[in-house]
C-alpha cells in the first residue's frame, strides 16, 4: 500500500523529470526501431517480392540471340537448373526532360493481366489496380524515374532507337515498383511498355541493321533445382563454361547480388542512422543518470524521514525504480506506436529514390528484442545509481548531511580555492558570473557536456560524410570511377574519334586523355565487369602496384575477398575470345557494381577480347572544366544518338544526395529536441536550486535580461566544452567508422578531408542550440520571486 | 524636510484561488532624505511586504511609489533594475550573500552592476568598505567561512558599495547574536550620521531606538509616529525607554 502511495506521489513530484526522460526515450525508440523497420522490411519487401515475381535465383540478360527458345532449352537442361524463363526486353538509350540516361536501359514487354509488377497510384503512397492494358504510346516506369529525371506522368521519354533520328516518344501513363532494377542505385531501368510499341521498335531495329541503336534481348531467369546442391557461383560457372550464354550475355547477377543492389542505399543510411539512433540511447542514459542524481540529492530528506518511520532502503529503491521504468515504457510504447506512421511517412518520401514503397509494419520479434534490450539497458542502469539510496542515513538526512553529501562539500571547499583563482572582473561581468556558477556547480552541467560530446560527435561524423560526398556528389563519383575524368565521350556510331575531339577542342584545351572500355569478362568462371583502360597508372591503386603489363590486373578489396586470392596470385580470365591466366598486381579502388570488377590494361584485354571502337569511351580532362556542359549539349545537338557524353556524374547520385541532406536534416532535428529536453531537464534544477541566488542578483541591481544572458552563457560554454571533445573524437574516430560501412558499398577508400568550415559546424550548431535553449528557458528568471530573500 | 520616497495609497492583496489577503491597504507614507526610518508593527502586520512595495522588489496592487519625484512602480524591469543598482541598498535578515563569490567579489560585484566609477575605483571602493566593517581580513573567504555578523557587514558593505540614495534594511540583526546586532547597529548608525538616507523593518525595540523616526504598521495601515531626535549613545537607555512607552500605547 505505501509503496503505491509513494509512487504516485513520486510521479507526481517528478512529473517534469519523468516526462523528459519518456520524450528522450520515445524518440529513441522511434529512431531505432525506423530503422529497423524500414531495413527489414525492405530487405524482407524486396526478397519476397523477388520470389513473387518470379525472377529466380540468376538473371541473366541477353542480347541479339538468334533463338531465345534455343538458349532456354540449352540452360535448361543443364544439370542442376530447374527452370528458366524469360521475357522479352529491348535495350535502348532514353532521354527524358533534357536529362541524357547514362546507360542503356530495357524496354520490357508487359502483357494485359500480367501480375509480376505492382503498379503504384499518381501520388506514389500506395497501389492501384494494374491497367487493363498498357496503350500505344504509353510507358510506365519506376519511381526512381523522379528522382533521375524528373519524370511525372504526361512527361515523355524519348528513345533513340536507330540513327537517323529515329526516335520512339513514349508518354509516362503511371508508375510501377521494380522490385529488380527499381533503385536509383541502380543505371538499368526497365520500362513497360505495350506489345504494338514493343513489336514497332523490333521492327525498325530489324528493319535498320547496322544502324539500330537499339538491340533486342531478353531477360533469362534462372532457377536452381529445389533438391540440388550447386551454389550460385557454381551455377554461374557452369553456364559459362558449357553453354552458349557467355556469347549473348550483357550481364548477369544473383538474385542476392540484385537484392542487395536494391537495398544498398537503405543498408547503407540505416547503418548511419541506426549508429546515431545508437547515441541517442547513450544521450538518454546520460540524462537519466543525471536525472537520478538529482532526485536523489533533492529526495534525501524525505527518504532518511520514510527510512526513520520503517520504510527499507530496497523498499524506496523499487519506487523509484518503478517510476523511471514507467516513464521508460511510457516512452517506448508511445516510439513503437509512432514507428508505422513514421515509417510511412520514411517510405512516401524514399520511394522516389529506393523504386520502392518499404512496408510500414513493425517487424515484431526483432522490436521486440530490441524493446526488452532497452527496458533491461536503461531499467538496470537506473537500478546501479540508485544504489545511493541504500547508503542514506534517516538522520543524516533529515540533517541534510547524508554520507555523500558531505563527500561533496569536502571535495567542493577543497576545489572552491582554485576555482576562484581569476577574480570577478567588471568588463565582461556576465561572463565572469557565469563562468564562476558553471565552476561551483560544475557537476550540474556535466550531462549537458557529455550530451554535447555525443551529438557533436555524430554531426561531425555525418559532417564529414557529407563533406566527402560534396554538394555535386565528387567523392562517390571517385569512388565508383576506376580512374580520374572532366568529361567521357563515347561514339555510337561512324563518328570519328578526331571529329570527336575537334568539337571538344572548340571548347576547351584537353589537357590529357586516355580510353577505358567496360566489357564483361569471367574470372575464374565468375562474371565481373572490366575497366580496360589505355594508361594503367591513372587507375586509384591501395595496395601492390597497378597492371603495367599486359599479363597483369588489378582487382578491387571486394573482388580479390570474393574469389580468395591476393596480390601475387594468378586468375583465369575469359573474354569473347579466349581465355588465359593473369597475375594480380596490385588492389585499387571502384565500387561500381558495389565493387565487383576488375581493372586491366588495354593490351591485357585485347589478348582474351574483341576490339571495337564502340566499346571505347574517350575521357578528357579539360583545361576549363567550367564548359563541360556546352560541349555535352554541342556533342548531343550535333550527333545525337550516335554519342553518348557524361561527365564524372551519374542520374542516381541526386538519389544519394537527396538521402545524405535528408539523414543530415532528420540528425539536426532530433539534435535540437535532444537538446532542448537536455536544457530543459538539468536547467529546470539547476534554476529551481538558484532562486536564492538569482534573487540577490536581482536585488543588487542586475536585471532579469543579464542574468538570462549569463545562464545561457554556462550551457554554452559546457556545450563548447563538450563539442571540442565531439569534434576531436570525430576526427580521430570517423574515418575507420564510416570506412566500415562504406565497404557495404562496395566503397574501400572513404578519407574525409573536410573543409575547416565544416570541421567547426556541428560544434559551432550544438553550442549555439545549448545557448539558445537555455535562453529560452532562462525566461522564467524574469518571474524570479523576490520573497525568497526574505524567507527564514 | 526633504522627501526621498513616497508611497500614496499603496497596497498589496495576496490572492490564492477565491481568497483575498489584503496586507497593505492604502498606506501613505513619506520617507525624508537623512532620516533613520524604521517601520515597527506585528508579526504579519506587513511591514517587510511595505518595504519590498516601497523599494520595488514586490509589485504593488494598487497606488503609487515615488523615488525623488519619479514614478517607480510602472518602470520596466531593466529601468528598475537600474534603479536598484544606482540608488537603493539592500540588507536582509538572512545575509543573502553569493555564497560561490567570496566577501570582496560579493562587494565588488554590486558595484560593477551598478557602474558608478571605474573597476580601480570601485575595488578601491569596496576595500574601504570592507576595511570599514572591519572584516577586511576575511575579504577572500566565501560567505561559509564566515560568522553571521561578519557576512552582515559584508551584505552591508555591499548594499553601500553603489553610494545608494537609500537603504533599505529587513530586519538586518534578525539572525544575529548580541554583539554582532551592536556591531551591524553601530555601522548602521555610523551611515546614517555620514548622511545615509535609511530605511528599516525591525521587530526589536533596540535597533528601532537606533532610528530618529519610527513608524507602527498594524493591519495594513501606519498607525502611529514617533519623532526622536538622532541617536546619542550616552541617552541610549533612556531612547529605548521612550521606544517602549510609545509602543505600549499602541498595546505592543
Amino acid at each position: 500500500m505505501e509503496k503505491n502511495i509513494l509512487f504516485r506521489r513520486g510521479i507526481k513530484r517528478q512529473k517534469g523529470s519523468l516526462i523528459g526522460i519518456s520524450l528522450l526515450v520515445f524518440f529513441t525508440v522511434l529512431s531505432l526501431f525506423t530503422v529497423l523497420a524500414v531495413s527489414l522490411n525492405g530487405n524482407a519487401y524486396i526478397r519476397s517480392e523477388m520470389e513473387r515475381a518470379g525472377f529466380g535465383q540468376l538473371t541473366a540478360w541477353v542480347s541479339d540471340v538468334p533463338d531465345v527458345g534455343d538458349l532456354l532449352q540449352e540452360i535448361s537442361s543443364q544439370e542442376g537448373i530447374g527452370e528458366v524463363q524469360s521475357q522479352n526486353i529491348i535495350f535502348s538509350e532514353y532521354e527524358g526532360n533534357g536529362i541524357e540516361s547514362d546507360s542503356e536501359g530495357q524496354l520490357i514487354l508487359w502483357q494485359p493481366g500480367e501480375t509480376r509488377y505492382r503498379f503504384l497510384n499518381d501520388d506514389m503512397d500506395g497501389y492501384r489496380q494494374a491497367p487493363e492494358e498498357i496503350r500505344q504510346g504509353e510507358v510506365y516506369v519506376s519511381p526512381s524515374m523522379v528522382s533521375i529525371m524528373d519524370l511525372q506522368v504526361g512527361d515523355t521519354i524519348t528513345f533513340p532507337v536507330a540513327r537517323g533520328g529515329m526516335n520512339v516518344d513514349l508518354t509516362v501513363a503511371g508508375y510501377y515498383e521494380d522490385p529488380f532494377m527499381g533503385s536509383s542505385m541502380i543505371g538499368m531501368k526497365g520500362f513497360l511498355i505495350s506489345g504494338a510499341d514493343y513489336g514497332q521498335i523490333i521492327e525498325t531495329v530489324e528493319q535498320e541493321g547496322a544502324d539500330a541503336l537499339a538491340r533486342s534481348g531478353a531477360m533469362l531467369h534462372i532457377f536452381v533445382q529445389a533438391d540440388g546442391e550447386a551454389e550460385i557461383d557454381q551455377i554461374n560457372q557452369l553456364l559459362n563454361s558449357q553453354t552458349s550464354l557467355p556469347e549473348y550475355i550483357v550481364e548477369i547477377h544473383s538474385a542476392y547480388t540484385i537484392g542487395s543492389f536494391m537495398m544498398i542505399l537503405q543498408n547503407a543510411f540505416c547503418a548511419i542512422l541506426a549508429a546515431f539512433a545508437l547515441i541517442l540511447l547513450l544521450v538518454a542514459m546520460v540524462v537519466l543518470g543525471h536525472s537520478i542524481s538529482g532526485i536523489v540529492e533533492q529526495e534525501q530528506k524525505n527518504m532518511g524521514i520514510l527510512k526513520t518511520l520503517g520504510v527499507t532502503g530496497r523498499t524506496l529503491v523499487l519506487v523509484q525504480e518503478m517510476e523511471y521504468l514507467a516513464a521508460i515504457i511510457l516512452g517506448s510504447i508511445m516510439g513503437t506506436f509512432a514507428v508505422i506512421p513514421f515509417t510511412r511517412v520514411i517510405s512516401a518520401m524514399t520511394v522516389t529514390t529506393t523504386g520502392l514503397l518499404i512496408p510500414s509494419g513493425i517487424p515484431v520479434l526483432p522490436c521486440l528484442g530490441v524493446f526488452s534490450a532497452i527496458l533491461l539497458l536503461l531499467g538496470g542502469y537506473a537500478a546501479l545509481r540508485m544504489q545511493r539510496i541504500l547508503h542514506i542515513s534517516p538522520m543524516e538526512a533529515i540533517h541534510d548531511t547524508a554520507v555523500f553529501m558531505r563527500i561533496e562539500s569536502r571535495r567542493k571547499a577543497k576545489k572552491k580555492s582554485t576555482s576562484v583563482s581569476r577574480g570577478i572582473q567588471k568588463n565582461g561581468l556576465v561572463f565572469h558570473l557565469a563562468v564562476r556558477q558553471l565552476l561551483s556547480g560544475r557537476k550540474r552541467y556535466l550531462s549537458a557536456c557529455l550530451v554535447a560530446c555525443f551529438l557533436v560527435f555524430f554531426a561531425s561524423l555525418a559532417g564529414r560524410m557529407n563533406s566527402w560526398l560534396g554538394t555535386d556528389g565528387q567523392g562517390m563519383m571517385d569512388a565508383f570511377n576506376p580512374a580520374d575524368l572532366d568529361l567521357g565521350v563515347q561514339a555510337m556510331g561512324e563518328l570519328s574519334e578526331e571529329e570527336m575531339e575537334a568539337v571538344v577542342r572548340s571548347y576547351s584545351t584537353i589537357t590529357d586523355s586516355y580510353d577505358l572500355a567496360m566489357p564483361t569478362v569471367s574470372v575464374n568462371g565468375t562474371n565481373y565487369t572490366a575497366n580496360v583502360i589505355t594508361e594503367p597508372e591513372r587507375f586509384h591503386i591501395s595496395r601492390g602496384e597497378t597492371c603495367m603489363d599486359p599479363d597483369q590486373v588489378v582487382l578491387t578489396e571486394v573482388t580479390a575477398a570474393d574469389l580468395g586470392v591476393d596480390v601475387g596470385s594468378t586468375v583465369m580470365i575469359r573474354g569473347d575470345m579466349g581465355s588465359r591466366e593473369y597475375t594480380v598486381s596490385g588492389i585499387y579502388h571502384c565500387a561500381n557494381d558495389m565493387g565487383a570488377n576488375l581493372g586491366m590494361r588495354r593490351e591485357g584485354y585485347l589478348s582474351i577480347g574483341q576490339d571495337e571502337p564502340r566499346i571505347w569511351c574517350h575521357h578528357y580532362f579539360l583545361e576549363d572544366p567550367s564548359q563541360k556542359e556546352a560541349i555535352t549539349s554541342a556533342l548531343e545537338t550535333a550527333y545525337g544518338g550516335d554519342v553518348h557524353v557524361h561527365q564524372n556524374t551519374w542520374p542516381g547520385l541526386s538519389g544519394i544526395i537527396t538521402a545524405m541532406h535528408l539523414s543530415l536534416a532528420f540528425m539536426y532535428g532530433m539534435i535540437t529536441v535532444f537538446i532542448a529536453i537536455v536544457t530543459v531537464m538539468a536547467g529546470k534544477k539547476i534554476l529551481n536550486a538558484e532562486q536564492r541566488d538569482l534573487a540577490i542578483y536581482r536585488s543588487i541591481g542586475c536585471s532579469a535580461g543579464m542574468l538570462q544572458v549569463s545562464f545561457a552563457i554556462r550551457f554554452g560554454i559546457t556545450a563548447f566544452a563538450g563539442a571540442v571533445a565531439g569534434t576531436i573524437c570525430a576526427a580521430v574516430l570517423t574515418d575507420p567508422f564510416v570506412s566500415a560501412v562504406m565497404r557495404l558499398a562496395g566503397i574501400s577508400n572513404f578519407a574525409s578531408h573536410p573543409a575547416i568550415s565544416n570541421l567547426l559546424v556541428p560544434g559551432a550548431a550544438v553550442t549555439l542550440l545549448f545557448f539558445a535553449s537555455a535562453w529560452l528557458l532562462a525566461v522564467k528568471i524574469r518571474r524570479t520571486d523576490m520573497n525568497v530573500l526574505t524567507a527564514e | 524636510m526633504n522627501t526621498i520616497l513616497q508611497g500614496k495609497k499603496v497596497s498589496r492583496i495576496f490572492r490564492q484561488g477565491s481568497m483575498r489577503n489584503t496586507v497593505l491597504d492604502q498606506v501613505d507614507i513619506s520617507i525624508y532624505k537623512g532620516d533613520f526610518t524604521v517601520i515597527m508593527g506585528s508579526s504579519g502586520a506587513g511591514k517587510s511586504t511595505l518595504l519590498y512595495a516601497l523599494s520595488g522588489m514586490d509589485p504593488v496592487s494598487g497606488g503609487k511609489v515615488f523615488y525623488k519625484d519619479r514614478e517607480i512602480t510602472s518602470l520596466k524591469e531593466k529601468q528598475m533594475a537600474d534603479l536598484r543598482a544606482k540608488e537603493f541598498g539592500f540588507v536582509f535578515q538572512q545575509t543573502n550573500l553569493v555564497s560561490n563569490l567570496t566577501l570582496f567579489e560579493n562587494v565588488a560585484v554590486a558595484g560593477y552592476v551598478g557602474k558608478k566609477g571605474s573597476t580601480e575605483e570601485i575595488r578601491d571602493r569596496a576595500g574601504r568598505l570592507l576595511r570599514q566593517m572591519k572584516i577586511d581580513k576575511a575579504q577572500n573567504r566565501f560567505p561559509s567561512q564566515v560568522s553571521g555578523g561578519e557576512a552582515q557587514r559584508a551584505a552591508i558593505a555591499r548594499a553601500m558599495v553603489g553610494k545608494p540614495g537609500l537603504l533599505f534594511a529587513d530586519e538586518p540583526t534578525g539572525a544575529l547574536n548580541r554583539s554582532n546586532t551592536t556591531e551591524v547597529l553601530n555601522l548602521l548608525t555610523d551611515l546614517n550620521r555620514s548622511g545615509q538616507s535609511i530605511l528599516m523593518v525591525t521587530h526589536d525595540m533596540r535597533a528601532a531606538a537606533r532610528g530618529n523616526r519610527i513608524l507602527y504598521l498594524e493591519d495594513g495601515k501606519v498607525l502611529d509616529e514617533l519623532r526622536l531626535p538622532p541617536y546619542n549613545e550616552i541617552r541610549e537607555q533612556n531612547r529605548e525607554s521612550q521606544v517602549s512607552g510609545w509602543l505600549s500605547g499602541l498595546r505592543w
